[in-house]
């Protein structure tokens, strides 16, 4: 029952992001929009620089094997309109991320969300009115 | 497995059915700040402030200036060079190696989907563009294009008024850079026309048409909007070090040359 309730939720989801117009990341790597990814894990390591602050957090694969993910956001300049800032995370920081995965099956990924240890959440922010892809 | 099927039918109804309050309610709100909107006076030939990209407000069926899957349909009408260019252009983004410190030029400046601000001067009008820290002059002063300066990334631009528009020719490009960020190209026959427009007064148009007979076979327009936006813009200069390290973070462990990409001839 539960994976049908996982998958009913699924197919809503995925019917409403279609009807997001999709742009691409500037750069060349490319992201599944429409699958996206949540992992809870442990920062490593968080970079706050142009072009794209980078979060980098330990977490387990389905196979439960320790693997080291890279999601990189939009710039400093949109993270801090959605309330980052550059003291947002910490290693050892336990965290969940919600991605768009690389379609290169890479450990890359560009972020959505990330829930805090406080349990609060933000955001990627958005480029022009649209939220980060 | 009936109750399952039922449980799960009512999951999905509620997603939707929630989804349609908040859209609802999103339009409800969108209606009031329309009608906030219209009612606030403003100079039609004042542009100062800082103004964000509403990429949305384009017109259906216009060439849009921001990737869209990777095949931005329509295309523009190029010429065999311009096609040409914008294949080997297209390489070279598909390769992550977009991210170089030239200035972007006017046109992809506007159409990156970052906020400028606007600074009018009595004798120009000055444009700080976000992304990459690029500034713009448009002189307003009477001048006309200088018969003596090299061509260079941002061109050359003059400003004059029609009524409540604001033209704005501009050339003396370099053709170096890209003009949209899927890689159309432009050269140094690039002539620019800007047509800017406060249609209300948050609410930005500018009409941009694009005359060059190398790549285009014939001119062709972008209308884009902007935003009035009470923020202040960031610090985001390019730097080498940072795009060397963004790509042995991120282009690298996607398999992607970034920087490192070199074309095949």
């Amino acid at each position: 029952m539960k994976n049908k309730l996982i998958k009913s939720f699924g197919l809503a989801v995925g019917l409403l992001m279609i009807c997001a117009p999709v742009f691409a990341h500037h750069g060349g790597s490319e992201y599944d929009t429409k699958n996206l990814v949540t992992r809870k894990g442990t920062v490593t390591e968080f970079i706050w620089a142009n072009p794209h602050c980078q979060v980098f957090f330990d977490t387990k694969d389905d196979a439960g094997k320790v693997v080291n993910l890279a999601i990189e956001t939009l710039a400093p300049a949109v993270l801090k309109r959605a309330g980052w800032s550059p003291e947002t995370l910490h290693p050892g920081d336990q965290i969940a991320i919600t991605f768009a995965p690389s379609t290169r099956g890479t450990p890359v990924g560009m972020l959505r969300k990330v829930v805090l240890p406080n349990g609060k959440e933000l955001t990627g922010g958005t480029i022009g009115e649209l939220p980060a892809q | 497995m009936r109750i399952c099927v039922v449980r799960s039918i009512a999951a999905l109804a509620a997603v939707l059915v929630f989804s349609t309050v908040t859209i609802a309610q999103a339009a409800e709100q969108t209606a009031e700040a329309k009608a906030d909107t219209k009612s606030k006076t403003f100079d039609a030939h004042d542009f100062s402030g800082v103004w964000n990209p509403a990429p949305r407000m384009q017109p259906k069926g216009e060439v849009h200036p921001l990737d869209l899957g990777g095949h931005p349909d329509p295309l523009p009408p190029f010429t065999p060079t311009g096609q040409a260019k914008y294949l080997a252009n297209k390489k070279f983004i598909d390769a992550g190696d977009v991210l170089d410190c030239d200035p972007f030029g006017t046109a992809k400046n506007f159409f990156t989907p970052r906020p400028f601000e606007n600074i009018q001067a009595h004798d120009r009008l000055l444009q700080h563009f976000e992304y990459y820290d690029n500034w713009r002059e448009i002189w307003t002063d009477g001048r006309d294009f200088p018969g003596d300066l090299e061509p260079d990334f941002m061109g050359f631009s003059i400003g004059k008024w029609e009524g409540d528009t604001f033209v704005v020719e501009s050339h003396l490009y370099n053709g170096k850079q890209f003009l949209t960020w899927q890689g159309f190209p432009l050269s140094e026959s690039m002539h620019q026309t800007e047509r800017w427009q406060r249609v209300d007064h948050d609410t930005l148009k500018i009409v941009f048409t694009f005359d060059d007979p190398k790549m285009y076979s014939k001119s062709w327009t972008i209308t884009y909007f902007y935003k009035l936006m009470d923020w202040k813009l960031d610090a985001h200069p390019c730097t080498i070090s940072e795009l060397k390290r963004y790509d042995d973070n991120i282009s690298h462990r996607d398999n992607l040359p970034g920087r490192d990409y070199k074309p095949q001839n």
